[in-house]
């Protein structure tokens, strides 16, 4: 044990560095510290926006899409991120918060896109997923789908599906479903 | 009660502890002090499961007298397999509970005292009473937490704060023991990138394209549960839900023509279960506990600092040191003390940051454990703490509080002590 | 106890709940093995003098806990040693209330209590008695010896076994050292040896049989498919899809080096449609990452062709095991259709649900059609090589199958000893030219063993242990075996490793440690575990711990 303290002190001295213990407060989280870094580096274009229903907790906030091109024009979409301890090892959880007619969001607000998922890797930042998810709303994906229906619509008729897009948007029903009135 | 020979008891024992070997460090002096120290060093086990009970059983043959133990588990009959502290009457018990009271009776002498609860559950005044931490967890965020408040207590002005962290971890035939001295080696977190990640299907697969049975299983369990159950807390250690995403399961199986969904691989897919054997985790405990008897009387050479088995072919193991990481984000940037008036107001802190000769940061963002004090992006939260700039530093901290620094000009984070003046 | 379960399905027995996470290593085959075995501890064979009982046989007993947990048939424990103090502080099946009593006893009283499925008995008179009866040692299926003990005993014991064809583990942990060593009968055949499933893919892309080659016609409008489907078509037809047209430029030649196979990459990866939002195909990632891997023609591991020219396999006999008579038609297999039978899995790719499911179906198909033949041919050796105790079932030669290709056959080799076979002392010098070799750990215990005989018969006393002249004439013999051909040089840079090996030895004065008997007795149960289940690989065939470095090497003496 001795041993192992000299070691520490030589080193100390080498780095003249102020090393310091905090006793009984709490540190500053990996994952804290994380994500204050990735907010920083954020790039938000006009369509985005964030909020942080407890500032303080900015492990948890919202992110709303407001597409200013292609089908979901006009839309404001919102997604809980919610990030936990285990963050970067573990990707944030995002959810839709509203029911909406998407080809990769399901009914109960799932989201399918590969970074949130099986292609997670911890070098990957908050701007990636944000990156990828505005992107959902430019280019909804028919091949690999969560919400079957409203890939085939997409699939086999692209006007039709950009018909229920506005339709379901303002609050109406589509294939039996009635969606909540995401327009801004 | 007949009293205990120590001398022959521990006749094996102490000839190490009174002998040095041809590779003891010159300057160690065997004897009894050696062994004293050995017998008053508290040591801490986090884990009372398959390495918890091998590493309570080793430390106890070692010589340690006073140890406890933190696990916030029940016995399960899963367990008994390997948790050979266990019996079938114990099912539904702490885990710490029952191991602490067995080895405490087997093995005359030693005090171990049992937590039930969470690592979390504690504060440094706890963890600053040990002199070394083993390891035998199988949650890398758990590991990750004791780590990082490790690292955090080192100081290097109180030699005591120093406390070794001996790890260990299996996995079917294959584990691994290291050996991390919080701010001098490799630690935790530098190591993080050595942990696989957990290999996972694409949620789209899942919903529309199932091609195994995992895939049934993987949209029973968060497709069908949530739109079927949502009122249900899904819970894996109720047989009744298991048993209804594995009849879900199956039926989806049987629409897709996908075949082997069975009981045994639904439990697997849902709880993510690891195959663990008694003899694994008889290797991999008892090669962290050895280096903790090292540790602690200097007998011999400890593991520098890493050491990894795989038993599948033959007996391998590979013994490294692990490199540390200067950019790591919990041992590369330790927290430095600063000396702050409690009356200067959050901008004029930050402008002093400015001229600070580690780093000018001129454009930081900051917060506590609790509070974001300043966070320059995105402009939502600038605005909601916008008001704490002009908050006297006094209001926003307590004194001896660390705050965290991010700024877009450095790749790494600061981490700051401040004391009031 | 009556547990509600839903729907008329049955859950986990008990048994299946309690073996949950091993069963996931070596399911319920590998689980009957286990509970078919007995094993037999020799834990000590008599006192080192008139002070010392000799082995504290904590590796043994630590060894059989980790059998007892999983579930062996059942143990016996021999030990004629009575517990002392000295076993309290370093024997965890022992209690205050064993002292003074029979040490084989006792520590079989607490290892029963870890499983009651097990069953467990002891003898406390010395091992040489107990094999006068000839009934004794043929009900075991492994012995365990844990060491040093003197050579006559465990040189009689494992003649004996391997008489018998019964595995051997000779164990010896002192201090911060251990060394084990496996003995195997002379050919120990493995069918499920768990290779990586990374390695084990067998689709035969160069050589699709009709009904693979036939698949293609579901792709033949690949240029004109819709996005969604040309997406989704599994990477595997494309890769077959594309060697077609890229036979049509090379004389009917597939890509056979790696120049054509970088060549044929960018020839699939030229046909990735990137006109869609993703900029690419997934399942044409999957076809371009699988070329280099996948693209081999079939041939015959040396290893499975070394197995096909053994005598066990080429002159069967009505006595020859299993293995072999499955072996045999399988060569049979072999020389028809120059393929072993297909293992018949397929890996997950992107692809939609029932394209992959009749894709699938296609390999699930040929496999069992190879399977059928091989069974064929075993049932055809079966009357041939009559009679014979009972008919192979049909699920072992199916696994045999699945695992043809990676099937093992370990030639064992005796309980290694200096003075042994020749083959010993070579292993021994060639790993001698290692400085950082812990062979000289192998051979301070060789010294040891010595002295320990030495004070079994008299020769010695006690003390010897702790006599810096017995160590050192103990060494001064390793020197002369090792030297004892002129042409071998053993420099003095070994001699001073052998010494410093023998000086932590002798630190203990041949005592046990628990942590390294701990871990020893893990390492050896593993191994134990392998050889009882027959799956995975055992060691081959000795392995020596440094518990000061925490490493371990292994070697073939």
């Amino acid at each position: 044990m001795l041993k192992i303290w000299s070691m520490k002190q030589q080193q100390q001295q080498a780095e003249n560095a102020e090393g310091a213990a905090g006793k009984k407060k709490k540190k500053v989280t990996a994952a804290q510290l994380r994500v204050q870094r990735d907010l920083q580096e954020l790039t938000l274009g006009s369509t985005m926006k964030m909020t942080f229903p407890n500032p303080d907790d900015i492990l948890n906030f919202v992110l709303t899409i407001e597409p200013d091109e292609g089908m979901y024009k006009g839309g404001s979409f919102a997604f809980s991120f919610a990030v936990n301890q285990n963050f970067p090892h573990d990707p944030p959880k995002v959810k839709c918060t509203q029911k909406i007619y998407h080809p990769n969001i399901d009914l109960e607000g799932n989201v399918c896109l590969n970074i949130l998922r099986e292609d997670w890797k911890p070098v990957l930042n908050l701007n990636a997923v944000i990156v990828g998810m505005q992107f959902l709303f430019l280019e909804p994906n028919a091949s690999d789908p969560l919400n079957k229906e409203a890939a085939e619509d997409l699939r086999v008729n692209r006007e039709a599906f950009k018909r229920n897009v506005r339709t379901s948007m303002g609050g109406g029903t589509v294939r039996g479903v009635q969606f909540d009135r995401v327009m801004r | 009660m007949v009293a205990i020979d120590q001398t022959l008891r521990w006749k094996h024992l102490y000839n190490v502890l009174t002998r040095s070997g041809p590779f003891s460090d010159e300057d160690w002096v065997p004897g009894p002090e050696t062994i004293s120290t050995l017998e008053s060093s508290k040591i801490l086990v986090i884990g009372a499961g398959g390495l918890g009970c091998e590493i309570l059983k080793n430390l106890a043959l070692s010589g340690f007298k006073d140890i406890h133990v933190i696990d916030m588990d029940t016995i399960d009959i899963s367990n008994l397999n390997r948790q050979f502290l266990f019996r079938q009457v114990d099912i539904g018990k702490p885990k710490a509970e029952v191991a602490a009271a067995f080895v405490e009776r087997r093995v005359k002498g030693v005090k171990i005292t049992p937590y039930v609860g969470k690592i979390q559950d504690k504060d440094e005044d706890y963890y600053m009473q040990f002199k070394i931490i083993v390891c035998g967890l199988d949650s890398i965020e758990a590991r990750r937490w004791i780590n990082s408040t490790l690292v955090g207590m080192a100081d290097f002005e109180n030699p005591e704060s120093l406390k070794p962290l001996i790890d260990g971890g299996t996995e079917g035939f294959k584990g691994q023991a290291r050996v991390i001295l919080p701010t001098l080696s490799s630690c935790i977190e530098c190591q993080l990138d050595m942990h696989a990640p957990r290999p996972a299907v694409p949620l789209c697969t899942i919903a529309t394209i199932p091609r195994q049975p995992q895939h049934c299983i993987e949209w029973a369990h968060q497709i069908a549960w949530q739109e079927q159950r949502k009122d249900d807390a899904f819970d894996s250690d109720d047989l009744e839900h298991i048993g209804w995403i594995y009849n879900a399961a199956l039926e989806r199986g049987k629409q897709f023509h996908i075949s082997g969904v069975t009981f045994q691989m639904t439990q697997g897919v849902v709880k993510n279960i690891i195959p663990a054997i008694a003899s694994t985790n008889a290797v991999i405990a008892a090669a962290t506990t050895s280096e903790a008897l090292k540790i602690a009387t200097s007998c011999n050479p400890y593991l520098e600092n890493y050491m990894m088995y795989a038993g599948e072919e033959g007996v391998y193991t590979y013994t490294f040191e692990a490199e540390k990481k200067p950019d790591c984000p919990v041992c590369g940037n330790l927290a430095r003390r600063m000396t702050v008036d409690p009356n200067m107001t959050l901008e004029a802190f930050i402008e002093t940051l400015g001229e600070r000769p580690e780093a000018q940061l001129k454009k930081p963002s900051m917060r506590t454990e609790e509070k974001t004090l300043y966070q320059r992006f995105p402009p939502q939260l600038e605005e909601q703490t916008r008001p704490n700039l002009k908050l006297k530093l006094g209001d926003l901290i307590a004194d001896g509080q660390e705050i965290a620094v991010s700024d877009p000009a450095y790749t790494i984070d600061f981490r700051y002590r401040l004391d009031f003046s | 106890m009556v547990e509600a379960f839903p729907g008329a399905l049955v859950g986990p027995s008990s048994k299946e709940r309690k073996y949950d996470r091993q069963l996931r290593l070596w399911a319920a085959s590998g689980q009957q093995a286990l509970e078919e075995a007995r094993v037999l501890l020799v834990n000590s064979d008599g006192p080192w003098g008139k002070q010392s009982t000799g082995v504290s046989g904590v590796v043994g007993v630590e060894t059989l806990k980790n059998l007892v947990l999983p579930g062996i048939g059942g143990f016996t424990i021999v030990d004629p040693a009575v517990v002392t103090e000295p076993d309290l502080g370093v024997n965890f099946f022992l209690e205050e209330d064993s002292l003074g009593k029979s040490r084989a006893q006792e520590t079989c009283r607490l290892l029963r209590e870890l499983n009651p499925d097990v069953d467990g008995n002891f003898e406390s008179k010395p091992v040489a008695e107990l094999l006068q009866d000839p009934e004794f040692l043929p009900q075991f299926k492994l012995v365990l010896v844990s060491g040093p003990v003197n050579r006559a005993m465990l040189s009689e014991l494992r003649s004996a076994a391997k008489a018998l064809g019964i595995p051997v583990l000779y164990t010896r942990s002192v201090g911060f050292y251990s060394t084990f060593s496996l003995q195997l009968p002379a050919a120990f055949p493995i069918v499920e040896t768990h290779p990586d499933p990374e390695s084990t893919q067998d689709l035969r892309l160069l050589n699709p049989w009709p009904e693979l080659a036939a698949s293609l016609t579901s792709i033949s409008n690949l240029e004109t498919m819709d996005d969604h489907q040309h997406g989704h078509v599994p990477y595997i037809l494309l890769l077959l899809h594309y060697l077609e047209k890229w036979k049509e430029t090379h004389d009917g030649n597939v890509p056979s080096n790696y120049k054509e196979k970088t060549a044929f990459r960018d020839l699939v990866r030229s046909g990735a449609r990137t006109d869609n939002p993703e900029g690419g195909e997934e399942n044409y990632d999957e076809a371009v990452a699988a070329v280099l891997k996948s693209l081999n023609p079939f041939t015959l591991r040396s290893s499975i062709r070394e197995i096909f020219e053994m005598d066990e396999c080429t002159k069967l006999t009505s006595t020859s095991a299993n293995f072999w008579l499955i072996a045999s038609a399988i060569r049979e297999f072999y020389n028809k259709h120059s393929v072993l039978p297909l293992p018949g899995s397929l890996p997950d790719m992107k692809a939609q649900s029932a394209d992959y499911i009749s894709l699938q179906n296609i390999y699930k198909t040929k496999a069992r059609k190879d399977t059928a033949e091989v069974i064929e041919n075993v049932r055809r050796l079966e009357a041939l090589h009559s009679p014979r105790p009972a008919k192979i079932a049909d699920k072992d030669i199916e696994t045999f199958c699945k695992n043809a290709a990676h099937i093992k056959v370990i030639h064992g080799r005796d309980l290694p000893q200096l003075d042994g076979e020749v083959h010993t002392l070579k292993a021994i010098r060639n790993a001698l030219s290692d400085p950082e070799s812990l062979i000289s750990v192998f051979l301070g215990y060789d010294v040891l063993d010595s002295i320990i005989t030495d004070i079994q018969t008299d020769k010695q006393s006690e003390d010897a242990l702790d006599s810096t002249l017995a160590w050192e004439a103990g060494v001064d013999r390793v020197m002369r075996s090792l030297t004892s051909e002129a042409s071998a040089a053993v420099d003095e840079g070994t001699r001073q490793r052998i010494i410093q090996a023998t000086q932590e030895l002798r630190r203990t004065q041949g005592g046990e440690l628990h942590n390294v008997s701990a871990l020893t007795g893990g390492l050896v149960a593993q191994e134990a575990l392998k050889v009882m289940t027959r799956q995975y690989v055992p060691l081959d065939n000795t392995c020596v711990f440094d518990g000061i470095r925490s490493r371990s090497e292994m070697y073939r003496l």
